[in-house]
């Protein structure tokens, strides 16, 4: 028993130095932080306030001197162009890409083979904002690295959305894992009709329905209507994912031809895509759907029957004729109860609109 | 009989000796693989831009429900702060859950409600619903008034009026940050097949300034306990949780803040009305459910998406949460007891479960029948004195490490105290609160036991003051 206090008791001593070793960190790490934080701060301020002027100043001369003479401080610089390049665009975008050819490209191209991730991210992001077509070379390398890099290089590529370089964004789309997807999406969304031929391709490629059904989200989203024949034919796909998407997509383009093949969904066997088909039946606001709209009220599903609801709200008179009927049968108190509240829910809009 | 009971109390010693290391082992292990997580987390979040997550064609829709009971006091400025989320399309959807004070008038003043003949469906069980009414002027808002239930009851109402495939549990009397949504909601995007549940940091409001719904200065409270508990959340949030979910074993999301996917949660039944612990109950049956089901999935604790809760300030208000808590425990695995030590359930079953069930159900019990022996050998005169004083330098030694590890966590988190005297004001709690505060936890949780065997179903109220403008909660 004696040793065992003895060793606990040294024990003791060692935790108390080790949790005094770490309030000493912590107090010192604060006092560097401030430090750090209020030099960082003075200098962002003082660069920033000449850098407005070099803006606001006509030629590029301003914007020279100002990159030679902070070139020593590539941190401050790299934040502040950040902000700005977020915001800017034109010819202030220019004297933004000059201070960065002077003060930066090269470390920033030197991080990009960095050992530290934080590095290469940085260095991407700014390269995202300042690409030249020239220096693609090494943005497509980093296609390869850890995809938070992988992304941001995306990112950076479709800055510069050209026949070169969209392929590209395509290509890593295609070979990437799924729990990154979202993020090719935002990009291919940014990127709006532009990426009408590379959607179109991608489709008829072997590639994992998720993606597929992304795709054929996306069309419905940006919307391109051009590519509505590509998509149709997934209307009849097995996979059940994608023909929700297709129902999806289809209400987003608003094409009237579509609404038979919305029809035919809205009796799928699934639920999930007989209510997709029925919103988009909505949103279309087509007669030619009323019967199915008014029919799926009575589906054994309420979120089919809430969109049903939604779509002969949105159809005007011919629907709030349809509503009062099907309020007032009595084979579905259920049906009944939810139309009168929609006919409700529509009465108190009329009172907003005339109050 | 006094040597058997010598013998007796050796071996005890022992036992406790190693039942006290392997705890602090695991803490100390989880608080390790907590500043690998906040790091990981912090390097990413570098490169993710949240307007860019607005602007997705992708995000889902959520539903915002807030389960509320007596809460006139912050109710208004409580629904403020939800209606002014920055997130691309949500709803509110407050349950007032049969208050007796003012609670649902305040919100109809407020908010000009109108009673609608909303009709629903029922696909989970609840008390009877009075009445909804709706925010002519803000279409995302919904207030559901319901016959008194608990709160997994109002919470199942909320579920069944919700609209959209995300549903966000969180407490009316708590404020969220602006962003939260924006943050919470990206493993949903980046892995929506697996991701069944987020949770996020719940932080103490105590001591705070509010302006407009959102916290504006972090500060410490002037409260004693309220202080104790800062400490206490660190551990739990910033330590436990965020290391046991990269060990996948994490059994509780707060139902102060916690994001589901809804078409699980109602497959799995929903809230259990009769539930006190309603969060980690939710999350144990979801569990089973997946697991029962072979499905795949993940539950995510962020380190950053942030909640800011009222705690309380009395040893009455406190113990009878606490009490309550405990109980929550007791119920939750009682249970799923078939999931515990049970190899089908994977980490849950033989990691997550099984370390609950000895170190935070029974730890509060094995504490005091420590204590109790501790004082039967004072009178005994068996203690062994240098052992028992060793012993407790190092109960108090370790547990300050523990803390004040916690407190490193919080300084690489990205909403930490400002001033450094808080932190070492705090430093000086992490010694105080093992002394009295720890042993009265000790106490009321051991005694959740006994109420809980008398069928105590008693949730035990707490008095709120609520957040005014611009003035430091107390």
């Amino acid at each position: 028993m004696n040793r065992l206090v003895i060793f606990i008791r040294f024990s003791v001593y060692i935790l108390i130095l080790f949790a005094l070793l770490i309030l000493l960190y912590i107090v010192l790490r604060r006092v560097y932080q401030r430090v750090k934080d209020k030099r960082f701060r003075r200098r962002y301020l003082r660069i920033e306030g000449e850098l407005l002027n070099a803006l606001s100043t006509p030629g590029p001369a301003s914007a020279v001197r100002l990159a030679e003479n902070y070139k020593k401080y590539p941190n401050v610089l790299t934040k502040l162009l950040l902000d700005y390049a977020k915001v800017l665009s034109g010819p202030e975008k220019e004297r933004l890409k000059i201070v960065y050819r002077i003060a930066l490209e090269k470390k920033s191209l030197k991080d990009l083979t960095s050992m530290r991730m934080i590095r290469r991210l940085r260095a991407t992001r700014l390269l995202g904002f300042f690409i030249d077509p020239l220096e693609m070379d090494s943005m497509i390398k980093l296609l390869e690295d850890k995809p938070i890099v992988r992304l941001a290089a995306v990112q950076a590529i479709s800055q510069l959305p050209t026949t070169e370089t969209l392929p590209l964004v395509f290509k890593a789309f295609e070979a990437d894992s799924c729990p990154n997807i979202h993020s090719y999406i935002n990009v291919i969304f940014s990127l709006g009709g532009r990426a009408e031929v590379h959607i179109r391709e991608a489709l008829k490629k072997p590639i994992s329905y998720e993606k597929i059904a992304l795709l054929i989200e996306l069309v419905g989203a940006i919307p391109i209507r051009s590519l509505y024949p590509d998509i149709l034919p997934f209307a009849g796909c097995p996979e059940k994912e994608i023909r929700i998407k297709t129902a999806r997509a289809l209400g987003g383009l608003r094409i009237p031809d579509s609404v038979p093949v919305l029809i035919r969904l809205a009796s799928d066997d699934a639920w999930e895509v007989q209510a997709q088909a029925v919103k988009s039946l909505g949103k279309l606001k087509s007669p030619e759907a009323l019967d199915t709209l008014a029919t799926s009220f009575f589906s054994k599903n309420w979120y089919v029957r809430f969109n049903a609801r939604s779509g002969l709200m949105n159809l005007g008179e011919a629907g709030v004729k349809r509503l009062e009927v099907i309020a007032h049968q009595t084979t579905d108190a259920y049906a009944a109860a939810m139309a009168a509240m929609a006919l409700h829910d529509l009465n108190l809009s009329c009172e907003q609109m005339n109050p | 009989m006094i040597g058997l009971f010598r013998v007796l109390f050796h071996i005890f010693s022992y036992l406790v000796l190693i039942y006290f290391l392997l705890l602090n082992g695991f803490y100390l292990l989880f608080m390790v693989l907590s500043f690998f997580g906040i790091s990981r987390y912090r390097h990413r979040t570098e490169y993710i831009r949240l307007e860019e997550l607005f602007l997705s064609p992708l995000a889902k829709p959520i539903s915002i429900i807030a389960p509320a009971h007596n809460e006139e006091n912050s109710i208004v400025e409580n629904v403020r702060n939800l209606l002014s989320l920055e997130y691309p399309k949500y709803e509110v959807i407050v349950v007032n859950d049969g208050s007796k004070d003012s609670t649902l008038e305040k919100l109809i003043e407020a908010f000009s409600l109108r009673k609608t003949q909303w009709v629903f469906r029922k696909v989970v069980d609840h008390k009877p619903v009075r009445g909804i009414y709706i925010c002519p002027a803000n279409p995302k808002l919904i207030v559901v008034d319901k016959v008194n239930g608990k709160k997994a009851d109002a919470m199942n109402a909320g579920l069944n009026i919700a609209h959209y495939p995300l549903f966000c549990a969180v407490d009316s009397d708590c404020l969220i940050d602006r962003d939260c949504l924006l943050k919470v909601v990206r493993p949903f995007l980046e892995d929506p097949e697996r991701t069944a549940g987020v949770g996020g940091i719940v932080r103490l409001i105590n001591g705070c300034t509010v302006k407009s719904g959102q916290i504006t200065k972090i500060s410490l409270p002037q409260n004693i306990l309220a202080r104790f508990q800062i400490l206490e959340y660190f551990r739990a949030f910033l330590g436990g949780r965020i290391g046991m979910s990269l060990i996948k074993s994490i059994l509780i999301i707060s139902g102060a803040f916690g994001v589901f996917r809804k078409d699980l949660v109602l497959k799995c039944g929903g809230y259990r009305p009769a539930s006190i612990g309603e969060d980690l109950d939710l999350v144990i049956r979801l569990r089973k459910y997946l697991h029962d089901h072979k499905m795949p999935y993940a539950l995510h604790f962020l380190p950053d998406p942030i909640c800011w809760t009222e705690v309380p300030e009395t040893l009455g208000a406190l113990g009878r949460q606490r009490n309550r808590w405990h109980r929550g425990l007791i119920e939750a695995f009682m249970y799923n007891r078939r999931m515990i030590f049970n190899p089908r359930y994977g980490v849950t079953g033989l990691f997550a479960m099984p370390f609950y069930l000895i170190f935070e159900l029974f730890g509060p019990l094995i504490e005091l029948v420590g204590y109790a022996i501790f004082i039967l050998c004072l009178f005994l005169n068996l203690v062994n004195y240098p052992f028992a004083i060793t012993f407790f330098l190092l109960s108090v030694a370790l547990g300050t490490l523990l803390s004040v590890a916690a407190l490193l966590l919080e300084e690489f988190s990205l909403r930490r105290f400002p001033r450094t005297s808080d932190v070492l004001l705090m430093a000086l709690f992490c010694i105080l609160e093992n002394i009295f505060y720890r042993q009265y936890l000790a106490f009321v949780r051991g005694k959740a036991f006994i109420d809980f065997l008398h069928g105590k179903k008693e949730w035990g109220a707490m008095d709120k003051k609520g957040f005014s403008e611009e003035i430091p909660c107390p």
